[in-house]
């Protein structure tokens, strides 16, 4: 399948400060990629670098086929741009407001982005200086989503939406992808790419040091898990059980990390009378640790 | 071809320019009916009182007349003044003061290229400038009406004119380096510092006679030195006009080669 971004050896230096060093990367077609990374990875930077906002200091960046550098403006009008601290003239209504970048691109639909608004709960008539976080945070999903782009590039797209607005954003990224659009998105929050994402890139100090399928980032996951039984924990049983790490015993609580599947351990446990169960979600860096202790 | 920058560039500056425009009513109004008396003034012999170059600076002798009254007053310093302070504001504001405030980065990633935006916007802004122009021809055409200054239109205009030009030059400068650094303070004080040098240059031009042949850089010089309001259209004016757009052209490139800067 023709990858919808491409880039070759795609270096960004700040001076001194290395935001993004030598990255090779396709995503294809019809494809969700979600960019993980703690902060300072590079993640703004790479979506900063693919909307042309900035110059590569060594490589290219192409999408859909056109070289970013040679041609912004081209690239520009196939893509859906959310910045990471979106901002928009807080005199204008939201209304004003997408109509007058509506106008930029040509003229956009206005039952689209009626319908995007109404989807988000967002009140377009009022002005955007008077919007709270998260409602902000809407009008720029409406702008980047609005003129139907084949490209979505969004930076943290569901900073400050609550919840619901969140599932609801996860939704519009689906709808989104089943049009056959390419999304890149970026995120701190595994779960949350984890739900959209098909593929998912994990960047650290401006290197992607993964990139993987998210059934592959699953299976290698780690999750702590706080287990209380009716008795002395059978650590000897636990021990001798695939994927268990790191048992330790607290009375008549055991905690452990399991990677990949739970379904070992809870089959192990069938015997045992558990009390209480408690599992954390692996955090960003423990999926690190877990890449990091494969590759040895 | 669609032109919603420099229509937005307008709508913004609306306010301003009524604001402003009252600012400049008021002045020029105040300054008229200030002549009856001053024209007594110099009706009797002060003048020979004034060393000759202060004379020549100043125009002392051209006091004795409308034109010359609200040169000495209004067109030589104060209104220069305000037509840079309102251009290099806006001027740093449209470019640089828009991306520090992060709003330019979604406006930049659209098919409007980023040199069309610069032009867009240095249009708009000259389109304000000469909106407050035109609120200063018609008070000083209606001033000099009402207290018989006797200033004819046409005099009137090319003060006017002197009024846009030094305006513009100096706010496309501050829209320039705004556009090439992103940096709006670094644009205003450049443009500031452009405007203090050109005015000094233009005052010691007048009385130091070693520095006066390089008296015509002065931006101040090519638009004032005529009167400004008087019969004839000096060809400092094509000057001005001309550095003018060099600047905008010279940060074209700049700008579409730069990084945008975050918020
Ligand atoms: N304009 C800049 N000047 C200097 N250094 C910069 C600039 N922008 C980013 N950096 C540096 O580049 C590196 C990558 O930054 P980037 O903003 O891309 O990270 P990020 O992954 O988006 O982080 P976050 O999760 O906090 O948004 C960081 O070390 C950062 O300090
Ligand atoms: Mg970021």
């Amino acid at each position: 399948m023709a990858a919808v971004i491409r880039t070759s050896g795609l270096t960004k230096n700040y001076g001194g400060t290395v935001g993004l060093t030598g990255l090779d990367l396709e995503v294809t077609a019809g494809t969700v990629f979600g960019c993980l990374g703690p902060n300072g990875a590079g993640k703004t930077t790479l979506l900063r670098l693919l909307v042309g906002l900035l110059h590569p200091s060594q490589g290219r960046a192409e999408v859909l086929g056109i070289d970013v550098a040679h041609d912004p403006d081209e690239v520009h009008r196939r893509v859906g741009y959310l910045p990471g601290d979106f901002r928009a003239y807080p005199d204008l209504t939201g209304e004003e407001y997408l109509r007058f970048l509506g106008d930029l691109r040509g003229g956009v639909d206005a039952a689209t982005v009626e319908e995007l608004a109404e989807r988000l709960k967002l009140d377009l008539s009022r002005r955007i200086g008077a919007l709270s976080h998260g409602n902000r945070q809407k009008v720029g999903i409406v702008q980047a989503f609005m003129h139907d782009p084949p490209v979505l590039i969004l930076d943290e797209p569901t900073s400050g939406l609550d919840p619901l607005m969140q599932r609801e954003f996860l939704e519009l990224v689906r709808g989104a992808r089943a049009d056959d659009r390419t999304i890149l998105l970026s995120s701190h929050i595994l779960t949350e790419v984890e739900a959209v994402a098909d593929v998912v890139g994990i960047l650290r100090q401006g290197r992607m040091v993964t990139v993987d399928s998210v059934e592959d980032l699953k299976a290698r996951a780690l999750r702590r898990i706080d287990l209380t039984f009716g008795h002395e924990p059978p650590m000897a049983v636990l021990a001798a059980t695939p994927g268990v790490r790191e048992l330790r015993a607290d009375g008549r609580r055991a905690h452990l990390v399991v990677v990949g599947s739970t379904a070992d351990l809870v089959a192990a446990l069938a015997p045992y009378r558990v009390e209480d169960l408690v599992s954390h979600d692996a955090d960003l860096e423990e999926i690190f640790l877990a890449h990091y202790a494969e590759e040895g | 071809m669609s032109v919603h920058v420099y229509r937005k560039t307008l709508r913004d500056q609306r306010r301003a320019v009524v604001g402003w425009g009252a600012a400049v009513a008021l002045l020029v109004l105040l300054m008229a009916a200030l002549w009856p008396s001053v024209r007594d003034i110099f009706d009797a012999d002060l003048l020979a009182a004034y060393p000759e170059p202060f004379q020549r600076l100043f125009d002392l002798e051209a006091m004795a007349t409308g034109a010359g009254f609200l040169n000495a007053e209004l067109f030589s310093i104060i209104l220069p003044g305000m037509f840079i302070a309102y251009g290099v504001g806006r001027g740093a504001r449209l470019i640089a003061g828009e991306e520090q405030d992060g709003v330019l980065e979604v406006v930049v990633v659209t098919p409007l290229s980023r040199t069309r935006l610069l032009l867009e916007k240095a249009t708009g802004l000259a389109t304000g400038i000469v909106g407050l122009d035109a609120v200063l021809l018609v008070v000083t055409v209606v001033g000099s009406i009402v207290i018989d200054m006797a200033i004819p239109i046409g005099h009137a205009a090319v003060g006017a004119v002197a009024m846009v030009l030094i305006g513009v030059q100096h706010g496309w400068l501050a829209l320039a380096v705004g556009a090439a650094t992103g940096r709006r303070t670094l644009a205003v004080a450049a443009a500031s510092a452009v405007a203090v040098a050109g005015y000094a240059l233009h005052v010691i031009g007048a009385l130091v006679e070693a520095v006066a042949p390089w008296q015509p850089l002065s931006p101040f010089t090519q638009a004032i030195d005529a009167g400004p309001v008087s019969g004839t259209v000096p060809v400092g004016f094509a000057w001005l006009a001309i550095t003018a757009l060099m600047v905008v052209a010279a940060a074209i490139p700049l700008f579409t080669r730069r990084d945008l800067v975050t918020a």
